[in-house]
């Protein structure tokens, strides 16, 4: 497909896209399940991309998404809670010590940044060992940072264990997907660039990309720095959906959420984590709802149906992932144009990829 | 005729293992040299402390006039030391990474081919164009670098048609014939711009057809990209036909060393091969 018309059709398709959630939202209703689904599924994918780039792409283990999320949620929050309601918000602590406000966007960034500098923290020291102390450590970072955060000590900044709210948030599902759409797609640029290689070369095989003359190290700090910059840009719009933040919510069951996401998707598949991410949050939010109601029909109750069944039929659904489909929904293909067209004109792909 | 490598009274012991004893090599400009000897005899360990895999016990390794590696026994080693020199590299310890001595200009194949796997041929020499770059992430994301791009394209398909893959630089990496990833292997270390070559038994899992174009291809690619190159081999016809010089190991010493009639008729070489054939 020749490059001209692939930017059109590709824009013609964003512009689609973007039509049909702002109609959606017309017909539904601003808080219909759709719409719910809608913002917190572009949300997730965001999250998600970001952690398949670093999972995916460049072979790393981190289990510590949810941190830089709380990281970037917090930051968020706290820099755009408007000055005059600052003395309500931080009624413990006078009001807190942030008295400024930042105009939202700018906030977004500064959330990804700080979550950012802290990833360049954990993996300075942790990205020059072997990788599997990644996991852990990541780990531990979210734990840690949970607690941290909650830390009387800090309440004139963080508040403490009380929630943040007040914040400016989204009145349209638009959004979210406008600024999900932007990450991902710098995201995907980087995937495409010379650095997006060199990652996947070490996902591949360490051993060969650093005799290629590709320093690990940097590479990897690279991908995680990236990946945990979105993470946070991720946290910001979870805090702006939800309307407030708390610590508590971050837990590490959002990181497996979130890893269930990349891994039904597939690992290094963009799209997959996208599509994998609206399936996700429809199910848990939608369509599988019943079953953590306790339903009767006549008078029989409907055997396991009951608060807390959803979180085993999930299990279930990954462990069967995990066994029979372990590649997910997309593998590490994308879902692209060139791939319909291919489809379409039933050729199959050949020669060289050299543009 | 300067010398580009030098390997100098280099021990690598694994424990209570002496994988290399006591090794001293050269290389000079322009030349081909090999590294034969029994299997088992250290030669694969001894490409892996050049390239910086593994950190030499002992001893000393130059590049032209770059120490890459310097070391003796620490720790532990103190005690286990088995080998010669023990007091002679003392001082402080150089050790290179790996991929700082391939941007030197050293690069390699591996015996057991290391390709990625998940990649064509032409992304698997793309990627060892990355190391020459001179854009930075922010320029590379946004694509400012359209010209550098288009050269690293350029490049790694010219060295996919330097080995003859140029029809097959759409194919996945692992989907090629055992002796086509061989040479994939030797595009892949051409594109990072080497002044010395490695390669690790190159003709291994090669046809007799393959193996008889190889030696006259090794020759090709050092006359046209000024190369020197330091080869293991196994078939010996190949290795009699274009080495300049041989170094023969057995056990981790050397056992002799010289051009290929001088070694052929060697005694201790006869016996090292005899050894084996009886086992
Ligand atoms: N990482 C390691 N740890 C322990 N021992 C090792 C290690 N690497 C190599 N050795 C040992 O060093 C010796 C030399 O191995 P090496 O692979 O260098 O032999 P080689 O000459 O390349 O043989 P071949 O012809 O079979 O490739 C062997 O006894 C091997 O077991
Ligand atoms: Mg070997």
């Amino acid at each position: 497909m020749k490059k001209s018309t692939k930017a059109a059709v590709g824009t013609l398709l964003v512009a689609a896209l973007f039509a049909g959630v702002w109609l959606a939202e017309r017909l539904a209703g601003a808080n219909s399940m759709l719409v719910t689904v809608l913002e917190k599924g572009a949300i997730y994918a965001l999250i998600a991309v970001s952690m398949n780039l670093l999972n995916g792409f460049t072979g790393l283990f981190s289990l510590g998404q949810a941190g830089f999320m709380l990281v970037g949620a917090y930051t968020y929050a706290i820099f755009t809670i408007p000055a005059a309601r600052r003395m309500a918000v931080y009624q413990y602590y006078q009001g807190g010590i942030v008295q400024f406000e930042l105009p939202c966007l700018l906030a977004i960034v500064l959330a990804g940044v700080v979550a950012a500098a802290f990833a360049a923290l954990v993996g300075l020291p942790v990205l020059r060992l072997k990788s599997d102390y990644l996991a852990i450590a990541t780990l531990g970072f979210a734990e840690i940072i949970r607690a941290v955060i909650q830390y009387d000590k800090l309440g004139p900044l963080t508040n403490g264990s009380n929630l943040l709210k007040t914040y400016p948030t989204f009145d349209t599902a638009l959004f979210p997907f406008a600024v999900a759409g932007v990450c991902i797609a710098v995201i995907l640029m980087l995937i495409h660039s010379t650095y997006g290689r060199a990652c996947k070369a070490i996902r591949d095989d360490e051993i060969a990309a650093e005799a290629m003359g590709i320093n690990l190290f940097r590479h990897k700090l690279l991908s995680f720095v990236i990946s945990s910059f979105f993470a946070g840009v991720g946290g910001a719009l979870l805090a702006m959906y939800q309307g407030t933040v708390q610590a508590n919510a971050f837990k590490s069951s959002m990181t497996y959420e979130i890893l269930l996401i990349v891994v039904i998707g597939g690992m290094g598949s963009v799209t997959g984590s996208v599509l994998a991410s609206f399936l996700f949050i429809a199910c848990s939010e939608w369509w599988l709802r019943f079953l953590d109601v306790e339903t009767f029909i006549g008078t029989v109750q409907v055997p396991l149906l009951r608060s807390g069944f959803r979180m085993v039929v999930f299990s279930v659904v990954i462990m069967a992932v995990v066994l029979f489909y372990r590649r997910g929904i997309m593998g590490d293909r994308e879902f692209s144009l060139d791939a319909i067209a291919r489809a379409f004109s039933g050729k199959k792909r050949k020669g060289a990829r050299a543009k | 005729m300067s010398t580009v490598l030098r390997v100098k009274d280099v021990t690598m012991q694994f424990g209570g293992v002496v994988a290399i004893d006591n090794l001293s090599m050269h290389v000079d400009e322009g030349e081909i040299v090999a590294l034969i000897g029994p299997n088992g005899a250290g030669k694969t360990t001894a490409f892996n402390c050049i390239t910086g895999v593994y950190e030499p016990t002992n001893g000393e390794i130059a590049f032209g006039d770059c120490i890459i590696a310097r070391s003796h026994p620490t720790g532990k080693m103190k005690k286990l030391y088995a080998g010669a020199h023990a007091d002679k590299y003392l001082g402080a310890r150089v050790r290179l990474s790996p991929d700082k001595i391939t941007r030197l200009g050293i690069a390699r194949t591996f015996q057991n081919i290391r390709l990625f796997k998940s990649q064509t041929a032409f992304e698997n020499v793309l990627i060892a164009t990355h190391l020459r770059r001179t854009s930075n992430p922010f320029t590379a994301t946004l694509h400012i670098n359209a010209a550098e791009e288009r050269r690293m394209r350029e490049r790694a398909m010219e060295m996919l048609e330097t080995v003859g893959l140029a029809d097959s630089a759409g194919e996945l990496a692992t989907s090629l014939p055992y002796g086509q990833q061989r040479r994939l292997e030797i595009a892949r270390a051409l594109a990072t711009q080497p002044k010395l070559l490695l390669l690790d038994e190159p003709a291994a899992g090669m046809n007799p057809q393959e193996t008889d174009e190889l030696g006259a291809f090794i020759r090709e690619i050092k006359d046209r990209f000024q190369l020197t190159v330091f080869m293991i081999e196994h078939h010996m016809n190949l290795v009699m036909d274009i080495s300049d010089r041989i170094y023969v190991i057995d056990f981790g010493r050397q056992i002799a060393e010289g051009a290929p009639a001088e070694v052929r008729d060697n005694p201790a070489v006869i016996a090292a091969y005899l050894g084996v054939d009886e086992e």
